[in-house]
């Protein structure tokens, strides 16, 4: 009834499914990747994968795909290896490198190789080392080796250049790896069917020894990442750390990254190592100006500031409608190159300072904003001086740098919105944190614990001042340019008067001082001070 | 020799990769094989030899002696190695061209041996799968042989199998080699 193939239909499907082989496309070693596509990747899979794929690109931001032609673990390894190299930076290193592999000959003599058929593979290799250091010198962002390693048979040279050394290692080490042979099996018979054949991926037994021979010499940590279908929330881990030569792990060595699925390795990349031409350079981007209703000087620009104070319990969280992701992400809003056309918002004294704010009134809490009036009343912007929490900002003199730093800041912890910052009324402040943060206010007043430790970076916030509820117009990005056309910021009337801080009769009387930073464009310099 | 364009793949031009390295490797092959020749000139093996065919570089003849204590003592077999442009990264194509008898050669001459197959490595040269194949004539792997009959014999009756194999034994010259090549 049912249908018997005959022995030869059995047979030549036999033969067919023997000789398939999978059609493997894509570069060798292909360019840097945002590692959110393995996340897309797995978004329809199983749910563990799912959860692991997710957290992945919180901590690795690039990977590198290897072609799955059966040599993708050895490839990876080996352009990781020359990458790390590259990344030093040092040109010594490589001679050093190209040193010691030079001196293994004698590693890979012991075990019987003929010198005259490795040779051929060692020289590529060594080749690669001293055109890298060249390609390193000229700055060419890794073009030269990423083409090196899409060249099949230079690959597949250093490659076999490296299962070698691996195989060598092994059959040298007896002791360490016997205890991994199957069945009695001699390291030299494994390295023969395990290690040394062309179409053999590398194992486990294979990558440690490769770890040891290659990777923990030359200084430089390996960590595979494995994304199977294991419990847990994360990827499992393995990581060799190097010793140096008194056996003392040595503290942060470059760090090799691999991505393995079963049957399958790529090359992971976390932020810090990334070669400076792959990290975007920040967008330009016009500061964002709001303005309040309400204010006495009717348009005092406020510059959103954003901050991450983690505050359990009073985290706010902008509804996404409001299109605070776009904004908040990548780029910095405060130019800090540009000319020094916006305001800064005048800062809050911070709660525990303030005597007794005077709910709803808007005069007593305008001491608290302070200008100078170094720019002209009718350009958008002037300077204005930060006062009111000295312990805060005290090491910045410069106005600008003030919250340049802290917009830097929240540009790298921009998954959180911006937490205002406002001298409250007592009623305010005892709202549960619940109500704060539900209904159609996601602005409203918060105050910063008093006992927030404001010397870090991370402490610093731009506070918006002043008692105003914010207006759901700031939340619209495009709002400063349509509606703070050629109105002048800053009046006259205002400088003058005892709420600028430069007035004598303002309580946090401050004279105006001349810096020289701010004559100058800032340059990146609070930005480094402020980059994880 | 590093033409940084000549192995690229872009990502979207994938279909490049079965043919493992087309024509960038020729040079390699080349250099390898002319690197093999001199090995085997400056150090002669006894009971083997080889050496490339007048006009083609890619295709050898080699020479074996049958070892002594086994059923080949005395006997010389000839056979062809076809390297792909690929080499040494796939192994060549080995054939016996003198008729023999053994457990994993079958009657075209065509050897099962691992070290040939998916246990290839670029370390392998012609003179260790020479040396591998003069092993292969004492120890077949009965296990898996491609005449069965054979290697029931080789089991059950030497003295026959030693028989079969003078039998079909027969010494052939160059020019038959290579006529039965083309």
């Amino acid at each position: 009834m049912a249908f018997e193939p005959s022995q030869e239909e059995m047979a030549e499907m036999q033969k067919l499914s023997n000789d398939y082989e999978p059609e493997v496309t894509g570069p060798l070693v292909s360019e840097l990747l945002p590692s959110s596509a393995i996340t897309t990747e797995y978004a329809n899979a199983d749910p563990v994968y799912q959860r692991k794929t997710a957290a992945l690109p919180h901590k690795y931001s690039h990977y590198r795909t290897c072609r799955g032609d059966g040599h993708c673990g050895w490839r990876a390894v080996a352009f990781s290896y020359y990458e790390a190299l590259y990344n030093t930076g040092n040109k010594s290193k490589f001679y050093s490198e190209e040193a010691r592999l030079r001196s293994l000959g004698n590693l890979l003599n012991q075990v019987g190789f003929p010198e005259h058929l490795y040779e051929d593979f060692a020289i590529e290799a060594f080749q690669l080392l001293q055109e890298t250091a060249v390609a390193m010198e000229n700055n060419d962002g890794g073009a030269k080796l990423l083409a090196a390693f899409n060249d099949e048979s230079l690959s597949m040279s250093i490659i076999t250049y490296l299962k070698l050394l691996t195989s060598a290692y092994i059959q040298t080490h007896p002791d360490e790896y016997s205890p991994y042979m199957n069945h009695g099996q001699s390291v030299q018979n494994y390295c023969q069917s395990s290690i040394e054949p062309v179409m053999s991926e590398i194992e486990h037994v294979g990558m440690s020894a490769l770890v040891e021979v290659l990777v923990k010499p030359a200084g430089m940590a390996m960590e595979i990442l494995y994304l199977d279908r294991s419990q847990g929330e994360e990827v499992n881990t393995y990581r060799w750390d190097p010793v140096d030569g008194t056996g003392i792990t040595v503290s942060d060595p470059s760090t090799l990254r691999l991505l393995y699925r079963p049957g399958h390795y790529d090359i992971l990349y976390k932020m810090e190592p990334l070669p400076q031409s792959a990290i975007a350079q920040p967008q330009q981007q016009p500061p964002v100006f709001v303005a309040l209703a309400n204010a006495i000087d009717s348009h005092i620009p406020q510059t959103i500031g954003f901050s991450d104070y983690a505050i359990p319990g009073l985290s706010f969280v902008s509804p996404p409608s409001l299109g605070w992701s776009s904004m908040t992400t990548s780029t910095p809003l405060y130019p800090s190159a540009q000319s020094p056309c916006y305001d800064f918002a005048p800062t809050a004294t911070p709660i525990a300072a303030i005597p007794a704010p005077a709910p709803s009134s808007n005069l007593v809490s305008m001491p608290q904003h302070h200008a100078n009036s170094s720019g002209s009343s009718a350009e958008v912007g002037s300077h204005v001086h930060t006062h009111g929490h000295s312990e805060i900002h005290a090491d910045l003199n410069a106005h600008g740098s003030t919250h340049t730093h802290a917009l830097a800041h929240s540009q790298s912890h921009s998954s959180h919105p911006h937490t205002t910052t406002y001298a409250h009324t007592p009623a305010t402040m005892a709202l549960p944190p619940d109500f704060l943060v539900s209904g159609m206010q996601p602005e409203i007043p918060q105050t910063p614990p008093v006992g927030l430790s404001l010397g870090t970076p991370s402490g610093l916030a731009i506070d918006r001042g002043g008692p105003f509820r914010p207006s759901a117009w700031e939340l619209k990005p495009n709002f400063s340019a349509a509606g703070l056309g050629g109105v002048p910021l800053q009046t006259a009337i205002f400088r003058n008067s005892h709420y600028n801080t430069a007035h004598f009769n303002n309580p946090d009387f401050q004279p105006e001082e001349w810096s020289p930073e701010t004559e100058l464009p800032v340059h990146e310099r609070p930005r480094k001070k402020s980059a994880h | 020799m590093m033409d940084p364009s000549a192995g690229f793949v872009g990502s979207d031009s994938g279909k490049t990769s079965t043919p493992m390295m087309g024509t960038s490797n020729q040079g390699n092959v080349t250099k390898r094989l002319q690197s093999e020749l001199m090995s085997l000139m400056m150090s002669s093996t006894p009971g083997i030899s080889a050496f490339p065919s007048a006009d083609n570089l890619l295709l050898w003849t080699a020479t074996m002696t049958g070892p002594e204590g086994t059923p080949y003592a005395g006997l010389t077999f000839k056979l062809t190695f076809q390297f792909p442009t690929t080499y040494p990264y796939a192994p060549p194509t080995v054939l016996f061209q003198t008729p023999i008898y053994h457990p994993n050669i079958d009657f075209s001459g065509r050897i099962c041996l691992d070290i040939l197959k998916d246990k290839w490595s670029a370390i392998y040269n012609v003179q260790s799968v020479l040396l591998s194949l003069q092993s292969l004539l004492g120890e077949p792997n009965n296990a898996s042989p491609l005449n069965a009959q054979a290697a029931e014999i080789w089991d059950k009756d030497p003295a026959e199998f030693k028989r079969l194999v003078i039998g079909r034994h027969r010494d052939l010259s160059d020019e038959e080699i290579l006529e039965g090549l083309s």
